[in-house]
């Protein structure tokens, strides 16, 4: 690992201004399970990493049906999915996040930093897709709201300034919600998403989300609007798993193949569709 | 630079470079070897620790991040000559063979305990699947966990 410079920041505007020193050549370090491997491997050399665990705000995790769930960006994976309002009113989330690496990952990494590396197959990504998360940032002009459909620009891109600092995400509560988190993996635990899929169903509405079949997590508009206020029987099934394959570009990789990643696209919309009915 | 946490129950004054990891540390500057570096990319477990109480791959952090906070490591677990009891019970139904992954395996299933102290075989299985065994087999690792468990209680 390359030698940098080392920053423990206290508060949100500390770690703000050690961004503004050096935008290009600073890193945030959150738990770092993705970072540290990542600087080891050499795919990443910052010149500086400003660690911003130590900012005690940011640990916080709330819910109240007003203002909905807001996780704070350092709070850990294992205890969001733990979490009495996250299992009670966001059960697909916490699958989802037991689902991320291995508990002792869990006990470390977070949801903000799940999203912030801009991974296609975050497992967090496609909840938050579907339950319409925000992400709240605070930059150099104070704090603003990034709705996380305009978050993702790529594989590892994100909508953030190099001033910005993700301070958590906030998901908004719907009554009457239900939800589905679906993964495929090769090994059933530890393993990364050969393709992952959350669905959710609120009255007549449907919304879809499936991760690691084009460059960014993505919805499906087609099958959204074809189903709303469909009945669910074979044939409206059948047809709405048809457009999938419109909506997604998936690839070859180590872990599939682009035709299987088709089949398990629609295998796992299935999937979210049976277990909302 | 200069960081201060809890090793064992000691508090530690220490020099660390950044860049160096938190297994590297345990092991070249404090002489704990329990844990290894396996993969080295938090695939297999057995450079874990408890990080605060909790079960951490020591690999996929820096040294730096234990500033301020409490790490046990396996050199740390017994109380004096006292085992702990996933260590007796490691050792009466014989879940070990070589040892690599044992340190690993038992502070996972520390972890586990102290969260969850009457966990199903499902449980024990679904926890310590961040803990890779290349030759003892996991029944006896799982069976293990299970008498541990019973004695804690």
């Amino acid at each position: 690992m390359k030698s940098f410079e080392y920053f423990k920041v206290k508060t949100v505007a500390e770690a703000i201004d050690r961004l503004k020193e050096n935008p290009d050549g600073s890193h945030i370090l959150n738990g770092g399970t993705d970072l540290v491997l990542r600087m080891k491997e050499n795919h990443l050399h910052p010149d500086r990493i400003i660690d911003i665990r130590g900012i005690e705000a940011l640990s916080e995790i709330s819910f109240s049906k007003e203002e909905g769930l807001f996780v704070g960006a350092c709070v850990p994976l294992g205890e969001m999915a733990h979490h009495k309002s996250v299992m009670e009113h966001y059960s697909m989330l916490a699958d989802a996040a037991e689902l991320v690496g291995s508990g002792q990952i869990r006990n470390v990494a977070t949801m903000t930093g799940n999203l912030c590396n801009a991974s296609p197959l975050a497992d967090t990504a496609t909840p938050a897709l579907v339950l319409k998360a925000i992400m709240i940032v605070e930059g150099l002009d104070g704090e603003k709201e990034i709705p996380v459909n305009e978050f993702f620009k790529g594989v590892r891109r994100t909508a953030l300034e190099k001033t910005d600092l993700v301070i958590g995400v906030r998901i908004p509560f719907e009554e009457g919600l239900q939800g589905s988190f679906q993964k495929a993996s090769r090994r059933k635990d530890v393993d990364l998403s050969t393709v992952c899929a959350s669905g959710v169903k609120i009255g007549d509405e449907y919304r879809f989300a499936l991760g690691a079949v084009a460059p960014t997590p993505v919805r499906l508009p087609q099958v959204e609007n074809f189903l709303r206020g469909k009945e669910i029987n074979r044939e409206t099934m059948k047809q709405a798993l048809e457009l999938i394959e419109n909506e997604i570009s998936p690839i070859d990789d180590v872990r599939s193949t682009k035709e299987f990643r088709i089949h398990l696209a629609k295998t796992l919309v299935q999937r979210c569709l049976e277990q909302m009915a | 630079m200069k960081i201060k946490f809890t090793l064992n129950q000691e508090m530690i004054e220490h020099e660390v470079v950044p860049n160096k990891t938190l297994v590297k540390m345990l092991r070249e500057d404090f002489d704990l070897t329990g844990a290894k570096e396996g993969c080295g990319g938090g695939e297999c477990g057995a450079c874990t620790i408890l990080f605060n109480g909790k079960p951490v791959t020591s690999c996929l952090m820096l040294a730096v991040q234990a500033d301020g906070q409490e790490i046990t490591t396996i050199e740390g677990l017994s109380q004096g000559n006292e085992l702990d009891e996933l260590q007796k019970t490691f050792i009466s139904t014989g879940a070990l063979q070589c040892g690599y992954c044992t340190p690993g395996m038992i502070l996972t299933a520390k972890g586990l305990l102290a969260e969850n102290p009457d966990p199903t075989r499902e449980e024990i299985k679904t926890a310590l699947s961040g803990n890779l065994c290349r030759c003892t087999g996991y029944k006896r690792i799982i069976e293990a966990v299970e008498q541990a468990a019973k004695q804690y209680r």
